[in-house]
């Protein structure tokens, strides 16, 4: 019989180091793919895994038994994808910076994030939706991602992100309407 | 007819309407909104999610050897109550268990104390009140007795050896007037007068001057009705508690 993620966590707690491994080898999936939908890149998303358990690991006697660990380390996951994505932009600007215009740091940055939208769509259609996607806010981004492509609903993006779940709410709805804004040529087209 | 807006059209689009059937039913009736949401639709299917490059089977191994080695084994943890991780591990209904089994086992003590403490004090009461009005009704019994006793004797008395009650007559006198002032106080009337006609004959045969003298004796015995108040004496001693018991002891000590 499988053993439980709570009993696993306890034992972790009691010294059995190595039990851990089954609690990383149950959720590792999980956590790659809500990591590469938030950064779009598959090296990062490694990387977002291996910090998410080590940070786990590190945080296990915080982690309350009423909560799920699937959830609890969902939750580790977004947040060190996000701190991925905001520590990339800040390399990319001051890279960036140098090079060109300061006075266009953001323009620049944009331009070199690759969401993970322009894979399979088409080149114009890919432009579009990947633009749309850059006007976003990392919140936003986040929610509607979760939201959108991971289907998760509004009270577990906000555990994810932290926040309350009007905000999550919130965060969904004007990334739909920026999207949509940024779309809207797509629908001439069509 | 209220049109839904784009929030509401965007929530349902999720499944996360407030009333799915009621957006649903104005979908059908509305033009407008099924347009608008229908647009929605179309929109949000264009953001089509990107697969995530696959990862087999071993992955999640892979990842656990390449963190084992840096991750340092927790100290085994002792179970103590002070401990706050075995709080912790406990689940909300675990610990609301506790907690209300805890409350009532401490209800149960507090109110069985204070039933034991209440029992208690009225035993207490009982064993310390009980024996007050015993000792009050043998010392008055025992008063009577010895009133009786004199006024047989008094009755009895032979002319030629005069009153020979008169010592203990004074020592009744004294303890008479306490009775008869304690029984005045209570307001037992029937009781008050007859220690008080009592107090009056003993009085006499305390104040005889000449207790040899034959006439003096019948006049004693005519005057206060001696007879009278014998009886008197014993129908009292008949109300006291128990006296009917010392009565059937003392019988059975008489007959043997």
């Amino acid at each position: 019989m499988e053993e439980n993620d709570h009993s696993i966590v306890r034992a972790v707690l009691s010294g059995d180091k190595e039990a851990y491994g089954a609690l990383v080898v149950r959720h590792s999936q999980t956590v790659f793919r809500v990591a590469f939908r938030i950064t779009g890149d598959e090296a990062d998303a490694e990387e977002v895994v291996q910090e998410t358990f080590l940070r786990g690991y590190q945080r296990l006697q915080s982690f309350e038994s009423r909560s799920e660990f699937g959830t609890w380390i969902y939750r580790i996951a977004v947040n060190c994808a996000l701190n991925m994505i905001n520590k990339k932009k800040v390399e990319a600007a001051y890279q960036i910076a140098e090079e060109t215009d300061p006075s266009r740091q953001q323009v620049q940055v944009s331009d070199t994030a690759a969401g993970p939208e322009r894979v399979l769509l088409s080149q114009e259609i890919e432009a579009m939706q990947a633009d749309a996607m850059q006007s976003l806010t990392t919140t936003e981004c986040t929610a509607f991602t979760l939201r959108h492509m991971e289907d998760r609903s509004t009270t577990e993006i906000a555990t994810a992100l932290n926040i309350s779940p009007n905000a999550a709410k919130q965060a969904v709805f004007r990334a739909v309407q920026k999207l949509r804004r940024g779309l809207a040529p797509l629908r001439v087209i069509a | 007819m209220k049109h839904l807006n784009e929030e509401e059209l965007i929530e349902h689009y999720y499944g996360e309407a407030a009333s799915p059937a009621r957006t649903a039913r104005h979908l059908l009736e509305c033009d407008l909104c099924a347009d608008t949401y229908a647009t929605l639709r179309q929109d949000l299917a264009a953001v089509k999610s990107v697969p995530v490059p696959a990862r087999d089977a071993q992955y999640g191994e892979q990842v656990w050897q390449s963190l084992r080695s840096s991750l340092p084994a927790y100290e085994k943890q002792k179970r103590t109550w002070l401990n706050p991780n075995i709080w912790k591990a406990l689940s909300y209904r675990k610990a609301l268990g506790y907690a209300t089994a805890c409350a009532v086992l401490i209800a149960i003590a507090f109110f069985s104390g204070r039933q034991w403490e209440h029992q208690r004090s009225q035993s207490q009461s009982a064993v310390g009140s009980q024996p007050r009005q015993p000792i009050i009704f043998v010392v008055l019994d025992d008063h009577l007795d010895r009133s009786e006793r004199l006024l047989i004797e008094l009755n009895h008395a032979d002319a030629s050896m005069g009153v020979p009650v008169k010592a203990e007559a004074s020592e009744l006198l004294s303890a008479n007037r306490l009775y008869r002032e304690s029984a005045t106080r209570a307001g037992d009337s029937e009781l008050t007068s007859a220690l008080d006609r009592l107090e009056r004959v003993l009085v006499e045969i305390v104040n005889e001057p000449d207790s040899s003298n034959p006439a003096h004796l019948a006049r004693l015995q005519k005057e206060m009705n001696t007879d009278g108040l014998l009886f008197e004496v014993r129908v009292l001693r008949s109300r006291i508690p128990g006296q009917q018991e010392s009565h059937a002891i003392r019988r059975k000590g008489v007959s043997i």
